[in-house]
């Protein structure tokens, strides 16, 4: 029926509960317009363009409390507040759907199934903003979003949702869909607007940031898909019953991308500060651990963000809780693994990714994040040297903080929260040369 | 030329709606990958005559793109998904058991020409992993049943 | 100097260029106050924290830093600490703030920069011992300076390898003159920036990413541009070096000497590196001077040192005996000159000899060479000016005045408003190009390039207008007009302009000119809004035989729209010391304030008539010139009508040549001069603002070569009448007459302009300008080995379209024929070019391109044949 099989927790969506952006996810007929408009789609964009100034629609938005769901957690309404009043520049948004954080999977379900959603977001950020011209830009493995969103917008247009003089309001917006070339420091956003630009997708120094200078240096907001889909139903329902999910710091819903040792993973949309255990354990999600295994370890946000140990594991899911164990909500990508896992595999992972995808500027990502992968997959391959687990931890503090992205932090505090909770175990790894846990995933 | 027309229209047709010529670049690369396989120097030239842009900057840009490939691969390339969430849910076993079903290995092509095996960072399949991509289409939540499917429905394609 | 010395030189010299934008952006200049390593210090408000450190003579280390490049932040070496911020910060790209509080050397700042050293040398092959930028390395230095004395990295070193290495060391030739050690490179992007950003150009790249990026020359080509020697200068390691220097000497085996470019009228400032025991130039750096050259060297300048090594200079004087040179002695040789001369002026007087210098000699030599000529031989028959034909004699013309009005090359930074008209600015004033780039990185300034046919340069113009070739006036007319009737001007000097323009319209005058009337109405509309105007007029108005027209309506225009009063409106200088030239009496004419004042030196001023170039050479050929002077010049190659210089010359009874080469204007004299080199001797040169700069002795001169100021006393000792009472007197009299106020007029009224148009020719329907080649200046440069690397024999440049009509393809030989004759070239295929005219350059002997050419006429036809073979 759809594209991608992922599970969802549509059915569990009710007014009630508040939950809203997955309400539609598994209607097979909710990518089409009509059926959009029939679910009152673009009802919030016909209010703002027909009785709301821009800066009306901005306030309401920073009311709301509405965070960036892309990673940093960046107030959404201030964010546009930055652009720059009297600048005769053209401004431009862009819609980052360049999901590529790894665990990461919940703006493709957007994107695949309610596309209307996204693009009604961005127009109504568009105007906030005083943008004409938006674009969506999509990694370029994602086919079938790219196919879905371009019909979409042909849609809109033909609808004059998009267009010249959009509802007679005298406001026109054009929009671009965009895609990328297989780069996950793309998603970074100023390296981004390089790739936009056409450039090589590096990032770029802040500041200027790039609501001063963004894209071909003109002011440019860039927001994560997830952010913007949330954007028409604070419009239409108000910034108070938004806030009123969640909690005072984190407020609304969040989807979350749960993945790895779980019996059903999947994309669930809760209420911020939802419990991480319930998350993987209650069979309405993840159901439990594989096998019924121990748990060993969680990665909550991201395959950028520090680990939880299961002591741990009774963290509440929101941007503050998370903070106070030392990780991150990031992008709200779950990955769970259970107690035959090597860490010292799980961090070769994760590193050989990183040192993959370093854009190349920074040298201390450069040339930290290779070294790194060379020392560690010595001690996975059993020739680990005593002083390598300092060496691993000098070399991370050599990266982070310095660089100009985060990518260089992203890089290093997995690792670093991966020696600290589990030090013995690398330990292990290179006294005896091998796994305590060896690793043998079998694929079903 | 090694465009062809209708790739050409495309890429015009792509390139006039960015305020910047050079904007089109990626989106051309795709065009032209789409119809080649592959890209190299002389689509680069071509590219760059076509959106008016120096040559250098395509072959720049495209080299720091992953999901081109720059050398002829196989009519259909499998891009296997290795990172966390695949991995943990046996990608690496994925891996070597498309190497033992095609008789080749990661990085080759089969001698029919038919398939190239690569590895690819994460493919945004966390949550139905493992997951892999053949050419533009994705198949996920994999098992070996599956695997054998795919293979013999390509085979019987061509 | 050490590299602190340097650093804080560089820096202190001027603010750097996105300070600069910053500080007029936010005009009125603000300043803020803040404390570094405890020292308090007002910089302007932009200012980065690198920069503000150096204003107390604090050098922070950096790699990919760069005065004249936008920062990127790349490398991480240049951190510091700053209060209240708990990461490290960049200072290269970090701004300054009230109050802000900076440590440079605190623990935290050294481990910062140890650990990015130790990360940079994971990969670095360490092979100092035989990297040819041993001594002059900044990672060598700052590793040194950081103590390492171990690598902690213990895995095999990334290396590049593959098709195309030629040795271990990974030696890969990107171009002419560059070599490219992968393995070295830090990846500070320096190059591939400056050759985008500065340079506009795109041969180099960076490719891949991550740990894996390499620079690159853009995949098969050649990094070949005219500016590529500067690549090799700022990469901080070894990674791009160039064949010139490499492996020829250590670094601390040189000394330096401070110089000049000998090659373009800017004088960038130089340095040349040169071994004593050896007596031999090694190499030219930039001796960076902002307010010329802001520290980038055409290739040209470079590499044209080495013209001073050629073994195949003249090194002793030569006589004609029995039809050849032969090599006689100083003494013999001046003689004989003498001896000729003074018959000459005897029998039929001094009118009835001339000379020619070359404007690229420094002010003693110009200047005694003139006063040799007036008061010795006792004529007004000299000029310098060898490649330009039917030149006006009157020195108060349009056009005169339109070449010594002032110009200052930083005012183009600060220009809202620039036209370049006439000019393909690259191959006449790579400089000033750059300036012009610069300026349009850094700011917003609107830009014109207008000429008759499409110039590479044009890249950094918002509109590149390309108008009919010989309708230069027609286009200035058509600027006049749109500005009138556009309403620009008041009514009453619309009316005024109208009455003086009454033959055409706006819309006729761009029609008849080829060009859209939306362009033009761009330019005068910027023209007249501009704050502050750069109106640059090129060579090919210079070389054209209307210049006086065009000139006039250039000052109609400047007089309408009041451009002097905001701005500069100038023909530039085209040579190293064209300036001083006229500057010191050069012209067969000199002006009345400079005329007057070298009456008053000499006490006395011949009043004899005064013949420009062509006019001695008609003179020639009607026998009325018997005796002729040519010191450093070449006509025979450069002046625009071969045939017309040659029967000259060939009819003269005596020619004396003082060259550094033997040449085709050697070939004809009766005694040739060894000439010195501007390294062999210190010499002062005026360059297109008016500057006067010094260019000292760096070597010895080349076996008995002289410097011309040396000849030409030399010479009038024999005629027993010494120029100069001492070297001094010399001094005093030059600097007189530089220090003489020249108030060029500023136009106050209306001229007619009277349009002279050529009719198309059908049998040769194709227009060719002669221009230099981007790697060659002049007639001397095919002697550097370095230059004829990137072109080394002539071609005809043409269009695509007009190449593929003619079925010629790249190498292709073609017939190149106009009326006065023909030559063969190879045709090189220019994407740029889009109209039917034809480029040669005239720099190579080998290809006589001035043959083609006719005085005659304004603009020159030829016919293209394709040889087959
Ligand atoms: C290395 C790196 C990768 C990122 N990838 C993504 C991404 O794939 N999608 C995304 O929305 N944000 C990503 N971000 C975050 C963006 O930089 C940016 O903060 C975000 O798009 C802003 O949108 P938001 O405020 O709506 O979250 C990434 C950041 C970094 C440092
Ligand atoms: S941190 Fe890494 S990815 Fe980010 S800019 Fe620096 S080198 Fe590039
Ligand atoms: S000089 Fe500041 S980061 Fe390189």
């Amino acid at each position: 029926m759809f594209y991608s099989p992922v599970i969802t927790n549509a059915s569990e969506v009710s007014d009630a509960n508040g939950l809203h952006l997955f309400r539609y996810v598994e209607d097979a007929q909710q990518h089409r317009i009509e059926q959009y408009e029939q679910h009152g789609g673009y009802s919030a964009l016909r209010k703002v363009l027909t009785s709301m100034t821009p800066e009306a629609v901005t306030e309401e938005v920073k009311k709301s409390g509405l965070r960036g769901r892309g990673g940093a957690g960046f107030p959404a309404g201030m964010k546009w507040g930055f652009v720059p009043k009297g600048s005769t520049k053209p401004r431009y948004l862009c819609c980052n759907a360049d999901e590529s954080e790894p665990g990461t999977c919940k703006d493709r379900v957007l994107m695949e199934r309610d596309p209307h959603a996204v693009i009604e977001g961005m127009a109504i950020a568009a105007y906030a903003i005083g943008c004409h011209l938006m674009f969506i830009y999509i990694r370029g493995e994602f086919n079938h979003c790219i196919d879905r969103m371009e019909a979409a917008m042909a849609e809109a247009y033909a609808r004059g949702h998009l267009g010249k003089n959009i509802y007679g309001a005298g406001y026109d917006l054009d929009m671009i869909v965009h895609t990328g070339g297989g780069a996950y420091i793309c998603g970074e956003e100023t390296a981004l607007l390089n790739s936009l630009e056409g450039e090589r997708g590096m990032s770029r120094i802040r500041p200027p940031f790039p609501a001063i200078e963004g894209l071909y240096a003109c002011p440019t907001i860039v927001n994560n898909v997830e952010t913007l889909a949330a954007v028409p139903h604070i419009i239409n329902r108000g910034a108070d019953w938004y806030r009123s999910l969640g909690t005072e710091r984190s407020t609304g819903t969040k989807v979350f991308s749960l993945s790895g040792h779980v019996k059903r993973p999947g994309n669930y949309e809760v209420e911020m500060s939802f419990p991480l255990k319930r998350l993987i354990y209650d069979p309405a999600y993840g159901g439990g651990i594989l096998g019924d295994k121990k748990l060993k370890g969680v990665i909550p946000g991201g395959a950028s963000t520090p680990f939880l140990t299961p002591d741990m594991v009774d963290v509440k899911l929101d941007y503050e809780s998370l903070a106070a164990v030392g990780s991150m909500l990031g992008s709200g990508a779950v990955i769970v693994f259970h107690e035959e896992t090597c860490i010292v595999w799980v961090i070769l992972k994760l590193i050989h990714f990183f040192r993959h995808e370093s854009c190349g500027k920074c040298t201390p990502c450069r040339e930290g994040t290779a070294w790194l992968e060379q020392i560690i997959g010595r001690i996975e391959h059993g020739q680990g040297k005593a002083g390598d687990i300092e060496m691993i931890e000098e070399i991370c503090g050599n990266i982070l903080g310095r660089t100009i992205c985060p990518l260089g932090d992203a890089a290093v505090m997995p690792i670093q929260s991966a020696v600290k909770h589990w030090r013995d175990e690398w330990q292990h790894h290179i006294v005896h040369r091998k796994c305590q846990s060896p690793t043998t995933f079998a694929f079903a | 030329m090694i465009l062809s027309q209708d790739s050409i229209r495309q890429i015009r047709e792509k390139a006039a709606r960015y305020p910047h010529a050079k904007s089109a670049i990626l989106p051309a690369l795709t065009i032209a990958c789409r119809q080649v396989g592959h890209l190299n120097d002389d689509i680069y030239e071509e590219v760059a005559q076509v959106i008016n842009v120096p040559f250098v900057e395509i072959a720049e840009a495209a080299s720091f793109y992953t999901l081109f490939p720059k050398q002829p691969v196989g009519k259909y390339l499998i891009q296997v998904c290795h990172n966390i969430s695949c991995a943990l849910l046996g990608a690496d076993a994925l891996v070597e058991y498309l190497e033992q079903k095609l008789g080749i290995k990661k990085g080759e092509t089969s001698a029919d020409n038919l398939f190239t095996l690569i590895t690819v960072e994460c493919l945004g399949s966390c949550c139905t992993a493992p997951a892999m991509q053949i050419n533009q289409d994705f198949y996920e939540n994999l098992t070996r049943e599956k695997v054998d499917h795919i293979l013999d429905e390509l085979r019987v394609r061509v | 100097m050490s590299v602190t010395d340097d650093f804080c030189l560089r820096v202190n010299r001027t603010m750097t260029e996105a300070t600069k934008q910053a500080a007029t952006e936010r005009a009125p200049a603000q300043t803020v106050s803040l404390t570094i390593d405890g020292r308090p210090v007002t910089v302007i408000r932009g200012t980065t924290v690198l920069e503000a450190a150096a204003q107390l003579g604090i050098h922070i280390p950096s790699f990919c830093w760069h005065p004249k490049l936008k920062p990127v932040g790349a490398c991480r070496m240049c951190y510091v600490e700053i209060e209240r911020f708990p990461k490290l910060q960049v200072s290269c790209a970090t701004e300054a703030t009230d109050g802000m509080v900076v440590l440079t050397d605190s623990d935290k700042v050294r481990q910062g920069r140890r650990a990015v050293l130790e990360f940079i040398l994971v990969n670095h092959p360490l092979d100092c011992p035989t990297c040819d930028k041993g001594g002059e390395c900044d990672l060598q230095n700052l590793t040194f300076a950081h103590g390492f004395d171990d690598s902690r990295f213990e895995f095999q070193k990334a290396r590049f390898a593959g098709p195309g290495v030629t040795t271990t060391f990974d030696d890969l030739r990107i171009g002419p003159e560059i070599i490219l050690n992968r393995n070295r490179c830090i990846l500070c992007f320096k190059c591939v920036r400056a050759n985008k950003e500065a340079f506009g150009e795109y041969d180099l790249g960076a490719y891949e990413r991550g740990n894996s990026t390499e620079i690159n020359a853009a995949p098969g080509h050649q990094v070949d541009n005219p500016f590529s020697g500067n690549l090799v200068e700022i990469c901080p390691v070894g990674a791009l070096t160039n064949t010139d220097w490499r492996y020829k000497i250590r670094v601390w085996l040189t000394k330096t000497t401070p110089s000049m470019d000998n090659f373009f009228s800017s004088g960038a400032n130089i340095l040349f590196y040169k071994e004593d025991h050896q007596n031999r130039v090694f190499r030219v750096t930039s001796r960076r001077n902002d307010e010329i050259d802001d520290g980038w060297l055409a290739d040209v300048t470079r590499y044209g040192y080495q013209i001073v090594n050629s073994p195949e200079r003249l090194v002793t004087p030569l006589i004609k005996k029995d039809g050849r040179l032969v090599p006689a002695s100083w003494e013999e040789a001046l003689q004989l000159v003498a001896q000729r001369f003074g018959d000459i002026k005897e029998k039929k007087g001094g009118v009835c000899i001339g000379g020619l210098a070359a404007p690229y000699l420094d002010n003693a030599s110009l200047y005694s060479f003139a006063r040799f000529f007036r008061t010795v031989i006792r004529c007004n028959n000299i000029d310098f000016r060898s490649d330009y034909r039917m030149l006006p004699d009157n020195p108060e013309s349009q056009f005169s005045n339109l070449c010594s009005r002032p110009f200052r090359i930083a005012d183009i930074d600060d220009s809202d408003v620039t036209v370049i008209f006439g000019s393909d600015l690259i191959r006449e004033h790579p400089g000033e190009y750059l300036r012009l780039r610069k300026a349009r990185n850094f700011g917003h300034p609107r830009i014109y390039s207008l000429t008759p046919y499409a110039v590479k340069s044009a890249d950094v113009a918002d509109r590149a207008i390309v108008y009919k070739p010989g309708t230069e006036e027609l286009v200035i007319n058509a600027l006049c007009l749109a500005a009138a009737e556009q309403g620009l001007v008041d009514s009453s000097a619309a009316a005024q302009l109208k009455d003086k323009i009454s033959s055409h319209t706006f819309a006729e005058a761009t029609r008849r000119c080829g060009v859209s009337e939306a362009d033009l109405l761009a330019v005068a509309g910027s023209l007249a809004e501009g704050r502050m105007v750069t109106f640059i007029v090129g060579e090919i108005v210079a070389q054209s035989k209307a210049r006086e027209t065009i000139a006039t309506a250039i000052a109609n225009l400047d007089h309408l729209l009041g451009l002097s009063r905001r701005g500069q409106v100038a023909v530039l200088a085209r040579y190293a010391n064209s300036k001083g030239a006229e500057r010191l009496g050069l012209l067969p004419r000199p002006t009345e304030a400079i005329a007057k004042e070298l009456a008053a030196i000499w006490g006395d001023f011949p009043d004899s008539p005064a013949y420009p170039t062509d006019a001695m050479a008609a003179l020639m050929k009607k026998g009325e010139l018997d005796g002729f002077f040519i010191l450093g010049a070449n006509p025979m190659m450069l002046y625009p009508d071969r045939a017309f210089m040659k029967e000259g010359l060939e009819k003269l009874d005596f020619l004396v040549v003082c060259d550094m080469f033997e040449t085709e204007t050697t070939a004809l004299a009766d005694v040739v001069l060894p000439l010195s080199s501007w390294a062999e001797f210190t010499g002062d040169y005026v360059n297109l603002e008016g500057r006067v700069q010094r260019a000292y002795q760096a070597v010895k001169p080349s076996g008995q070569s002289r410097p011309g100021f040396e000849i030409m006393t030399m010479l009038a000792e024999k005629f027993g009448e010494p120029l100069f009472e001492s070297a001094e007197s010399m001094a005093q009299e030059i600097e007189r007459l530089l220090r003489l106020e020249t108030t060029p007029k500023t136009p106050s009224e209306f001229a007619e302009v009277k349009v002279s148009e050529e009719a198309n020719d059908d049998a040769y329907p194709i227009a060719l300008f002669v221009v230099d080649d981007a790697h060659h200046s002049g007639h001397l440069t095919e002697k550097a080995p370095s230059l004829t690397s990137f072109a080394g024999e002539a071609y005809v440049e043409m269009s695509p379209d007009l190449a593929a009509r003619m079925e010629i393809e790249n190498g292709d030989a073609v017939r190149v024929e106009a009326e006065s004759g023909r030559i063969i070239v190879p045709a090189r295929i220019s994407e740029h070019l889009n109209t039917d005219v034809i480029l040669i350059p005239r720099n190579f002997s080998a290809t006589p391109v001035t043959s083609l050419l006719s005085r005659k006429r304004r603009v020159d036809r030829v016919k293209l044949l394709k040889v087959d073979h």
